[in-house]
């Protein structure tokens, strides 16, 4: 038994003793009242003045940060840094992010109430607790009631903890040393558990090496690999023409590819350019001129491109007159319906790219043919 | 005691008031607007009452000792389901006026013309008569056989009853569906979804609890029910905490699975819910069937606080009315219609199932003394 006791057990025969007992205990002050019972006994939380357990609190406000972090982390993702549309769902599609939230919630909260309940309240790890090596420790888990005066500072006088416990009825006394709290993630222990950890992973890696050699054809679930489901390239017996992968119907049109009815190139003169000039629309403009018009019509729109001379072709210079006096509509036409020997870019421009384009054409004109008070504008 | 006698005339007061109105409202608000109400209450009545049985039922189900000595409330409440007998037959006659599936028109409609049969006005109402019979069985054994009990302090009616639960399990899921699918999602025969009956069912049993709980408290205030705690209270908060995230998983689960198919047939039930006002409506229920519940029983004292408890029954009543109602009325038009025949409709049957609750809870015993499990049930600590 080491010098400085820690606590002091008395035991009980009945738990109306221990109950009874509880009162006067807590009222001699000596340190800090625990009981231990084989079973739990209704109203012994009131009796010890135990506080309410924090643990809900930090559950819930786990929960609700788990909630939070699964929304936002969704939201960024879909709506923000990477925006796509699937399912024909537009981006940020809150619905679609219900469940994931809901299992982060549950995570975040079971995570908090097990490592909250264990290592915040309950402090561990630290090698055993001196009850579970004391002598009362058989009959607190089968018929004996037991109340500790636990030391609260050094000066923990145990002979008035064993007089007092004594007094309230108790039958046996125990004094116990304080726990062993000595550190516990020594270097040692963590060796072993990497150790422990890099062992089972070769045990793990080699079994699952060997186990795919020698029985490759084992699938122990295969349930999602063989479904009835069509399969990109593969036949399938499902429609008429034998193929898996089928054609759109026809008249599908693609998210933002709607085909403007433009007539002939006058009628189409009338169309306003419903883009706004604005930084993000001159910049989809100068990124579409680039990769499909440059080629022909030149960087500045002059009819000078790098193919010209090689085929010997004469595309429009766009710095004409003829092409400055263009409303925005008839250069749009020209861009759906091709014009001379330029063909059709509907297939691969959209709606909104076409009339960047022809925003970023006005650009090129104007820059062309600048007076002096843009010159003023662009100084500012 | 003038006070009692006080309450219960002005509640013949108001359910008269309500019946001169409710008739009114047929000749001025016209047949659709008039069986649209009746349904709304019918279905209000019915679960309220199939709700409460299936609570008792529970408990015999899994022998819970707990509930036993609030078990009379839920089976005094279940005797509603007789008052919802005549109710339902009278409903019948609404068959013709809104549910298109059982027009004539129906059997050229091409998605309806497959269940012509099913929704036909013969096939219809022989379900229902079929439910309600199938609900007045249970209540027979299972609520009569308890009365009895009372005076014979026979145990043999447990052991009945245990044997009976599991039965009464099967027949209840059939009944609430039937009358889910037939009454309710009936109104739009081309929609289907077939997690609906199970939907129906959470507000089922949640205006079974809440109504259980607001009685249990109101019979505390007068000093009846001596030995039923706060450990019991618990129980039934934790029940209705438990439930309206049941109800919002339900809901949403079937929400989320139309959303994602974007099935014509199925999404256009949601799309007249989610315009216009009805927005709003779909926006309150979320609120008030869930986020306001949820977070005012989360933590573990508000479950036995009567007060919070009370209010939140309270709440939870509403919220099933505001549910069923938006289940229902979009039927009628684009706007929510609210004025003096859903007033009417509201005093008439809500005067009626107080003055029925009220008589109920007068006669015989607050709790069943012949059962052997009472005593067990009153000691019950958490």
């Amino acid at each position: 038994m080491p010098e400085t006791s820690y606590s002091v057990l008395g035991v009980f025969e009945t738990p109306d003793a221990l109950m009874q007992a509880i009162l006067k205990v807590r009222a001699s002050k000596l340190g800090t009242v625990e009981a231990y019972t084989p079973y739990a006994i209704h109203g012994i939380d009131e009796a010890l003045g135990l506080r309410r357990s924090p643990l809900g609190g930090m559950v819930l406000v786990m929960g609700i940060l788990g909630a939070l972090t699964a929304f936002g982390f969704q939201y960024w993702i879909s709506a923000i840094d990477y925006p796509i549309i699937t399912g024909g769902k537009g981006a940020g599609s809150w619905e679609a992010f219900i469940p994931i939230m809901f299992e982060v919630t549950v995570l975040f909260a079971t995570f908090t109430a097990g490592l909250g309940m264990l290592h915040l309240l309950n402090k561990l790890p630290f090698f055993g607790h001196p009850v579970l090596s004391s002598k009362s420790i058989k009959g607190i888990t089968r018929d004996r009631y037991v109340l500790a005066l636990e030391a609260e500072n050094e000066a923990f006088d145990s002979e008035a903890a064993a007089k007092t416990l004594r007094d309230a009825g108790a039958i046996e006394i125990e004094t116990l040393p304080a726990p062993d709290r000595s550190p516990f993630l020594t270097s040692d222990y963590i060796l072993r558990t990497l150790g422990g950890i890099f062992a089972a992973c070769v045990v793990a890696g080699l079994g699952m090496y060997f186990a795919t050699k020698w029985f490759p054809l084992l699938k122990p679930m295969a349930n999602m690999q063989d479904q009835p489901r069509l399969n990109a390239q593969k036949a399938s017996t499902f429609f008429k023409d034998g193929h898996g992968m089928q054609l759109p119907v026809p008249g599908t049109v693609a998210r933002g590819y709607l085909p403007t009815a433009t007539g002939t190139q006058e009628e189409a003169a009338a169309l306003v350019n419903p883009l706004p000039r604005t930084k993000a629309v001159f910049a989809t403009g100068r990124k579409v001129y680039t990769n499909r018009c440059e080629v022909c019509h030149g960087a500045v729109g002059n009819g000078v491109g790098s193919l010209t001379a090689a085929y010997g072709a004469k595309p429009a210079n766009l710095q004409a007159q003829q092409f400055r006096d263009y409303p925005d509509g008839k250069i749009y036409w020209a861009i759906v319906n091709g014009k001379n020997a330029m063909p059709s870019h509907a297939p691969y421009l959209s709606e909104q790219e076409r009339w960047a384009v022809v925003h970023y054409v006005r650009a090129l004109q104007r820059a062309q043919n600048a007076k002096d008070e843009d010159l003023k504008v662009a100084a500012r | 005691m003038s006070q009692t006698k006080n309450t219960s005339n002005l509640l013949w007061g108001a359910t008269a008031l309500g019946a001169l109105g409710v008739l009114g409202a047929y000749a001025a608000a016209g047949p659709e607007r008039f069986w649209a109400n009746w349904i709304l209450w019918f279905v209000l009545l019915f679960t309220l009452g199939l709700g409460s049985l299936f609570i008792v039922a529970l408990e015999h189900l899994v022998s819970a000792k707990w509930s036993v000595p609030v078990r009379r409330i839920p089976e005094r409440l279940a005797t509603l389901l007789i008052p919802a007998v005549p109710v339902g037959l009278i409903a019948l006659a609404a068959i013709p006026v809104l549910y298109p599936g059982a027009r004539p028109e129906a059997a050229h409609h091409p998605l309806l013309a497959g269940k012509a049969f099913w929704l036909s006005l013969p096939f219809f109402s022989a379900r229902t008569i079929v439910a309600l019979a199938l609900c007045l069985l249970g209540l027979w054994v299972l609520v009569g056989g308890s009365l009895k009990q009372d005076a014979t302090k026979d145990p043999a009616f447990n052991f009945r009853a245990r044997k009976f639960a599991p039965a009464f399990m099967a027949i209840f899921a059939l009944v609430i569906t039937l009358i889910a699918f037939d009454w309710l999602s009936g109104l739009t025969p081309e929609w289907y979804s077939d997690i609906f009956g199970v939907y129906v069912f959470a507000g089922a049993f949640l205006s079974g609890l809440a109504t259980t709980a607001l009685c249990v408290l109101h019979l505390q205030d007068e000093g009846r029910l001596e030995g039923v705690k706060g450990d019991h209270l618990y129980n039934l908060g934790g029940f209705l905490f438990a439930f309206t995230v049941f109800w919002s998983y339900i809901g949403f689960a079937q929400y989320m699975l139309m959303w994602y198919a974007n099935l014509p047939d199925e999404v256009i039930w949601y799309k007249v819910r989610l315009a216009g006002s009805w927005r709003l409506i779909t926006l309150a229920l979320a609120g008030l069937h869930f986020v306001l519940p949820f977070f005012a029983l989360v933590t573990r004292d508000s479950k036995k606080d009567p007060r919070r408890l009370r209010r939140v029954a309270f709440l939870m009543l509403g919220a099933h009315v505001l549910d069923v109602y938006w289940l229902i009325f979009p039927i009628l038009g684009a706007s929510p219609r609210f004025s003096w025949p859903e007033l009417s409709f509201a005093l008439f049957f809500l005067g009626g199932i107080l003055l029925w609750i009220r008589g109920a809870m007068q006669k015989g015993e607050d709790m069943p003394v012949g059962d052997p499990f009472l005593r067990e049930g009153l000691e019950f600590r958490l």
